[in-house]
């Protein structure tokens, strides 16, 4: 950066001291100028793609729309007076919290084990790391076509595997007790890739002599895990905890193509409601306000994830 | 040493902004195709061809036939080219509308599904119809009477129907063969429908399986005379609310309900797709579904069994009612230039003629619009091979005519098909009583559309 700096404006060798605070201040504004050069590409995108929606939302969020979705009429803090007191929005908001509660910990605890089961240089190990990181490769769209067919009500290759055991089929999508099951088991799967990718880099770099010298204090392989390997990719496991929290908020490719919030709303979560009343219904008004409220929700939980969660996180 | 030479930043910024453009170009660039469509109205009508864009909701095998009769209608006029889109369902086409109003990147010409067509008209960018039928002296008296009846408001015909269908039962024979029914004599009633169910049943086969789609509900209730919404169902005055908690309703589900609980019936969720799968492959004996699929249907299961087709069944065997006319009709586009529209209209005329609506039916199962196809040598042979055809028409033309058999219109239709979806779901799955369901949707659909009504300016 300074080397830059000298380069746009280099500072006269002979000159009075006014005049070099002056050129001093040009040479600092200079500075800034270019900084924000820099920086424009970036503030471009971010403000044609994030600011300005949100601008657009907290406005929105404020008027009644008509059904092709142009302002008709001003509604103040209707809108969030309306979600506030609905049914919908606390059942929506409780099916969110189940699917994280069914996401979240479940894939933390798979990607955990099965990068602790492929740390070890063995033969294949590298075979394994490439399958246990393989569904990184898939996109929410063509996962979540695959599972629609292996949770077919009529065809499904799941409900044939059970049949050979001798249980009957079940009804992964159509009965509402176990459609957010079916959805959060695809998910934990889908994100399966990346959580073990972090997980294992996080393993990796723990370094070895620890695990020679506990090894010579005697420490088995459980006591190892627990007491060196967990402290020591704690970062890991926060930044898994805080994005996948925040990704299983915004899930909604896999059930708009699985369920489409049914059956009775069993799958119902805040995104796929936001979308519903934006997107298919056109009152974007209402949208934009369920969106705003999430956006609360999920900064406080992240705030509180830093607050308290990162007091735990041990950094080397 | 420089991190970036001037020249390096230079294409940096220029990429970022190519990107940027690149996002918003797909949308830019209709709009110069249809100024270069507009512009030869004003300079001289022979020379270029009037392009009509028209986004239609057909796909696959019914997509090449609608294909085929756009290219029909190219080679026969040289002055007018129809350029056929496909853009999706029709709630997406529609959505893409919705974006599109206001702008000029719309059609000419769109396909919307019946109970889009509240919206329709509400949005005041269509030119209904009935100015060109006036203007053209068009006769409409060969149409379908109760195919005009469902796009008729305030004695307007809106739009123009094109594709119409309406549900029937479709059975097994050979499994109503083995299970001692008579084949040729399909059940009638939802008591007959239960009993049957109840003895197709064994192991490996179901007596059958409704999808949860808000439109059957909504013809069932057609088939026993009840209206669906208070105003006349929408159609003497704006509808201000649901009648989705009547008794028609509560007669319905329990049926559905108790065959389910008997486990004569399966439930396999909202798609028909699923339950027209289950039965081609014999594992449920009994379905209701469009007359739109039974080339399908009747394809998918030759060779493996015969299909029977018989109407949609009556709560009881002396209720007056009949079906609605389902499917979808053409709209014509306010804001594009007059010729554009009137050649719209000139294939919309084409569409409806007896020779493109033979052709149209005995290749998907959409019944034609006007009687006159019916003389057509094709489509009589096609009865021959096929009488299943038959169920659908007779089906029609057994239709009396009433406010409930035209069908409701309200302007937020889609969405009280999801909610009427959910109550289903609800009473299948025993977490609420028929009633208590059926009122909590009406409640809902209510509250809809009076919000509908706030933002709709009459």
């Amino acid at each position: 950066m300074e080397k830059n700096i000298s380069l746009v404006s280099p500072l006269p060798r002979e000159s009075s001291r006014q005049e070099g605070i002056a050129s001093l201040r040009t040479s600092r504004w200079k500075e800034r100028a270019l900084a924000y050069f820099f920086l424009a590409p970036s503030l471009i995108l971010f403000g044609i793609f994030l600011f300005f929606p949100l601008l657009k939302s907290v406005y929105l969020s404020m008027f009644l729309t008509d059904p092709q979705g142009r302002v008709a009429s001003f509604a103040g803090a209707d809108n969030f007076t309306n979600i506030l007191t609905s049914e919908v929005f606390y059942n929506s908001l409780w099916i969110t919290v189940k699917f994280i509660l069914l996401t979240v910990p479940t894939g933390v605890v798979a990607a955990l084990l099965l990068a602790a089961i492929s740390i070890p240089k063995l033969r294949l190990t590298k075979l394994f790391q490439f399958f246990f990181s393989l569904p990184m490769a898939v996109s929410v769209g063509t996962g979540s076509i695959i599972w629609m067919v292996l949770y077919h009500p009529t065809l499904s290759i799941l409900n044939y595997a059970l049949s050979l055991i001798g249980i009957s089929p079940i009804a992964w999508l159509t009965d509402p007790k176990w459609a957010l099951l079916s959805v959060a088991l695809m998910t934990v799967w889908l994100n399966l890739g990346f959580n073990y990718i972090v997980m294992l880099s996080g393993m990796q770099s723990v370094p070895e002599d620890l695990y020679e010298s506990s090894k010579i204090d005697g420490s088995g392989p459980f006591r190892t895990f627990f007491r060196i390997t967990l402290p020591l990719i704690s970062p890991s496991l926060f930044f898994i905890g805080v994005v996948s929290i925040i990704s299983a908020f915004q899930s909604f490719a896999q059930i708009n193509i699985l369920t489409k919030g049914g059956p009775m709303n069993s799958t119902d979560v805040l995104v796929y409601n936001i979308y519903q009343d934006a997107f298919i219904n056109y009152r974007f008004g209402i949208g934009s306000a369920q969106a705003l409220i999430l956006f609360v929700l999920i900064t406080l939980l992240t705030i509180v994830q830093f607050k308290f969660g990162e007091k735990k996180v041990h950094y080397q | 040493m420089k991190p970036f030479g001037k020249k390096t930043l230079a294409m940096l910024l220029l990429s970022c902004m190519m990107l940027v453009a690149a996002g918003c170009g797909s949308n830019g660039s209709p709009t110069q195709e249809d100024t270069a469509s507009a512009a030869p109205e004003t300079s001289s009508k022979q020379e270029e061809p009037v392009k009509v864009v028209w986004w239609h909701s057909m796909s696959g095998d019914v997509g090449k036939a609608a294909q085929q009769l756009v290219d029909e209608f190219n080679a026969e006029h040289k002055d007018i080219v129809v350029q056929a889109e496909y853009q999706g369902k029709y709630d997406e086409s529609l959505n893409k509308l919705k974006a599109s109003l206001g702008s000029d990147s719309g059609p000419s010409l769109i396909q919307v599904y019946e109970i889009g067509s509240r919206f329709m008209i509400d949005s005041k960018a269509i030119t209904p119809v009935q100015q060109f039928i006036d203007a053209d002296k068009y006769d409409t008296s060969r149409l379908e009477p109760n195919i005009l009846n469902y796009y008729t408001f305030d004695n307007k015909l809106y739009s123009m129907p094109f594709n119409t269908s309406n549900p029937i039962l479709y059975y097994n024979k050979d499994a109503f063969k083995a299970a001692g029914l008579d084949p040729e004599k399909p059940p009638a009633t939802y008591e007959e429908v239960a009993e049957a169910a109840k003895k197709l049943t064994k192991s490996g086969q179901a007596g059958g399986s409704f999808a949860i789609y808000g439109w059957f509900m909504e013809q069932l209730f057609a088939n026993q005379g009840a209206e669906l919404l208070d105003n006349g169902n929408g159609r003497t005055q704006a509808a201000t609310s649901s009648l989705l908690g009547s008794d028609a309703g509560v007669k319905t589900l329990d049926w559905w309900k108790r065959m389910v609980e008997e486990k004569s019936m399966l439930n396999l969720g909202r798609k028909t797709d699923d339950t027209s799968k289950a039965f081609a492959a014999g594992q449920i004996a009994m379905t209701l579904d469009s007359t739109a699929s039974l080339r399908s249907i009747v394809k998918s299961a030759e060779g493996k069994f015969e299909v029977g087709t018989g109407f949609l069944p009556k709560a009881d065997a002396n209720v007056k009612g009949g079906v609605i006319v389902g499917g979808a009709s053409n709209w014509i586009l306010n804001n594009r230039p007059e010729a554009e529209q009137k050649a719209a209209w000139e294939f919309i005329k084409f569409l409806a003629e007896p020779k493109s609506q033979a052709e149209w039916h005995i290749n998907t199962g959409y019944f034609p619009i006007t009687q006159k196809a019916y003389d057509e040598p094709i489509v009589k042979e096609n009865m021959t091979k096929y009488p299943q055809f038959q169920t659908a028409v007779d089906q029609l033309h057994q239709t009396t005519p009433s406010l409930a058999t035209q069908g409701a219109v309200m302007g937020v239709f889609p969405e009280a098909r999801q909610l009427t979806e959910t109550a289903i779901e609800e009473v299948l799955n025993n977490k609420k009583s028929s009633k208590q369901a059926l009122d909590d949707a009406a409640k809902a659909i209510t509250s809809k559309i009076e919000e509908y009504n706030k933002t709709v300016s009459k």
